[in-house]
């Protein structure tokens, strides 16, 4: 079931951030199982594309997981308890320690980041950066970054169809689906750049560069009391972190 | 108001166009510019607009003139620059091509009409209320949550202009806005621009053709090969002879003389499309007509299916050779979606479509491609070669020809569409009708003896449009067969053996051609 929004898309995002600065920070293995457990693990399950954000975060993390295993695992120079000599590869008990932490702090980044913008409502987020009075070109680029993604696939079906619509056969095999990637990538990216000159005469023409703040056709969804929550979040993860790694540094 | 007064204008070292042309809208004017393609409309409308193109290398020679200040350009890097951002809170421009003028940042269609208030700060009470009359006065309101970029051809046109008309501009230049529009439409359009007329703002409308119909003391500027022909009333330009320039008059027939269609193809033709109680339910995300973000996100609830109307609900159609078809019915009434039907760019939830005796059932699209041959609505869409020649030779190439002969063939529909002479030339360079005729030069080149052409006619001047209509009797009278969607009434009246109409899901036999 999707979860419900209650939460500024602004917000949200910085929430991910700073848990992300916090796990580095803490560096604590029993810290990040269990913001692993008890965060990123609801948050995917409830966030309604649990199937998608599950594939997206174990296509990322999976091989980071895997060379972090293999390098930290086989060849970590700190290692004593030898668990399976290999020659020129040790297996150590202090290496795959080390691995598993990293794995596991990897595995949040991700967890939290992908969750974090795979369920970000975009036009909220930028119809709140622009109440905020963000700075328009900043917005753009946001907006335009994220909404590329659609259009990009968007335009290369387009192209395939055509070229399918001329006698392009795309087979079911991997190797012709390889081929029918390539012939579309060339007239994809001129395509793209003829876009993008004539979007950039066309915002000149629709009052993009006006001076002067910029206003939002939707609706204002954050409130006073999110703009002082984000504010204390922020101080406060900042404080935290000062102190903590202050009394690291002293202990 | 506005004045242009242009002493030349070159794209990069080219032939000097537009020498000698003075052009001023009056508040409240309709001006119509008529010309062929290439005749230079284009280029006099983004002048009107501001775009003197001195950063894309082209040279502009002679003065802007807007409220009484004037803005003198010599051609030279010291000429003044304007900035768009001032000149369009006065000046709105709608170029063609709906799809690139799009600011890629809104996520509804109420977003993308309000991008030019929203860009100079309109608060936003004021803001929902002008977008909310904007899109009434074009029928759009029900379309408001809709993404942009999965409307309809007729849709998103309406989309931009409203995006223009939303701006209460002085001036307004429009580059062909009626291109692709139903009657309807059309006239929804023409109303939410006397409004602003009415409001002092003064419209100009570029055209290949001359309007059949325009606002009382319409002016009409023709243009032919970059210099004015004539200057006046509409009244008095439909007698100017205005045809030897190449500039007919909307909704006439085009003048195909003896090759028109004689009769019905006899009943005995071999029956090349047979399409049996196809039903389309669900139009896939990613193609006009399909859900927007709102409705995906409705989608994710269980689905509904037998409660969402069909785009075609149950229709079944037989096109023999020697035939040619019309389909008509208003933007977004399901004419793209049959079309697509033929040759499998678009599978339908139940029915069969047999094309030339062969089912269409699993197969890849790409297998019908010597058979049916698919004109895009959008020609952009279609085009991705790096040549003219390129593009043409895709089709034979991807069939299996050898080179020399896919060069040949390509070159034979290149001669037919009458466009040797820029065979080695990006398709991005040519002018929209040249564009248009590339596309359809290699649909004739792959040889399908099915032509399925969506919106033939649309943006074509006359000497294109005559030479469509040979191409297609052509076709016909050597055995093919023709389905074209058209919103283009004396087009189809003068070459299609049959007209049908497709409203709700359903299609009606309009009336039989006048020839049949």
């Amino acid at each position: 079931m999707p979860r419900r929004r209650i939460l500024n898309p602004l917000t949200e995002l910085l929430a991910a951030v700073l848990l992300v600065v916090l796990v580095l920070v803490v560096n604590r293995w029993e810290f990040s199982l269990a913001v692993l457990l008890l965060v990123v693990v609801p948050a995917v399950l409830t966030s309604g594309r649990a199937r998608q954000i599950g594939l997206a975060v174990l296509l990322i993390a999976g091989p980071l997981l895997l060379s972090s295993l293999l390098l930290h695992g086989l060849f970590f120079p700190e290692g004593r308890t030898v668990l399976l000599d290999l020659g020129p590869a040790r297996v150590t008990r202090e290496g795959l320690a080390f691995a598993a932490v990293m794995g596991l702090r990897m595995s949040v980044f991700t967890g939290v980041l992908l969750t974090a913008a795979m369920t970000l409502d975009v036009p909220e987020l930028l119809a709140t950066m622009t109440h905020r009075q963000w700075n328009r070109k900043l917005v753009f680029v946001v907006g335009s970054a994220v909404g590329l993604i659609p259009h990009v696939a968007l335009r290369s079906r387009q192209i395939t169809r055509a070229q399918q619509a001329r006698g392009l056969v795309v087979g079911r095999g991997p190797l012709s689906r390889v081929r029918a990637l390539l012939t579309v990538t060339t007239p994809l990216v001129i395509g793209l750049l003829v876009d993008a000159s004539e979007r950039n005469r066309m915002l000149g023409a629709r009052g993009f560069s006006s001076p002067g703040p910029r206003t939002s056709y939707l609706p204002d969804t954050d409130t006073p009391r999110q703009r002082a929550v984000r504010r204390a979040m922020a101080v406060g993860v900042g404080l935290f972190s000062v102190l903590w790694l202050g009394s690291g540094v002293l202990a | 108001m506005i004045r242009l007064q242009s002493g030349s204008f070159a794209y990069d070292d080219g032939v000097p166009l537009l020498s000698g042309v003075t052009v001023a809208v009056e508040p409240g004017e309709y001006l119509v510019v008529a010309g062929a393609s290439g005749s230079g409309k284009t280029t006099l409308a983004r002048l009107l607009a501001g775009a003197v193109g001195t950063d894309a290398g082209a040279v502009f020679r002679g003065s802007l003139t807007l409220d009484g200040e004037t803005v003198r350009f010599e051609g030279g890097p010291a000429d003044p620059r304007i900035d768009p951002a001032v000149w369009s809170a006065s000046v709105a421009f709608v170029a063609q091509g709906a799809w690139g003028q799009l600011s890629m940042m809104s996520a509804t269609v109420g977003e993308e009409i309000a991008f030019g208030p929203c860009n100079r700060g309109v608060p936003y009470e004021r803001l929902r209320r002008e977008v909310d009359d904007v899109a009434a006065a074009l029928k759009l309101t029900e379309l408001l949550d809709r993404d942009p970029r999965r409307l309809s051809g007729g849709q998103l046109q309406r989309t931009i202009i409203a995006a223009a008309v939303v701006q209460r501009p002085r001036v307004l230049v429009l580059d062909e806005p009626f291109q692709g529009l139903d009657a309807g439409a059309a006239a929804d359009v023409s109303a939410a621009i006397d409004v602003l007329r009415a409001g002092g703002t003064g419209v100009v409308v570029c055209a290949p053709m001359l309007p059949r119909t325009a606002p009382e003391g319409a002016r009409i500027i023709a243009l032919d090969g970059g210099h004015p022909v004539f200057d006046g009333l509409l009244a008095e330009a439909r007698w100017a002879g205005l045809r030897r320039y190449g500039i007919g008059t909307e909704g006439d027939a085009p003048r195909i003389g003896a090759a028109r269609p004689r009769g019905a193809p006899t009943t005995g033709g071999r029956t090349l499309v047979t399409v049996d109680d196809v039903v389309v339910r669900y139009p896939s995300p990613g193609e006009p007509g399909g859900p927007g973000r709102s409705e995906r996100r409705a989608r994710r609830r269980p689905p509904v299916s037998r409660d969402t109307p069909a785009v075609l609900d149950g229709v079944s159609l037989q096109v023999r050779a020697g035939e040619i078809l019309a389909v008509r019915g208003s933007n977004g009434s399901g004419k793209t979606t049959l079309l697509q039907v033929l040759n499998g760019l678009r599978r339908p939830e139940s029915g069969r479509v047999t094309v030339d005796g062969t089912p269409i059932l699993r197969q890849p699209t790409g297998a019908f491609a010597g058979v049916v041959g698919y004109l895009f609505q959008d020609t952009d869409q279609q085009l991705f070669e790096r040549t003219v020649l390129r593009e043409v030779s895709y089709g034979p190439r991807a069939a299996g020809l050898r080179r020399v002969d896919a060069l040949r063939r390509a070159a034979d529909a290149l001669e037919a569409v009458g466009l040797s002479a820029v065979a080695d030339i990006h398709p991005y360079e040519l002018a929209f009708v040249q564009r248009r005729l590339v596309a359809l030069a290699s649909l004739i080149a792959a040889g399908p003896s099915v032509w399925v052409l969506d919106e033939p006619t649309a943006g074509l001047d006359e000497p294109a449009r005559t030479g469509l209509a040979a191409l297609l009797v052509q076709h016909a009278q050597g055995g093919g067969a023709v389905v074209m969607a058209t919103h283009d009434a004396a087009f189809s009246a003068a070459v299609a053996h049959r007209v049908l109409r497709l409203e709700a899901g359903l299609i009606h036999e309009e009336s039989p051609g006048p020839v049949s």
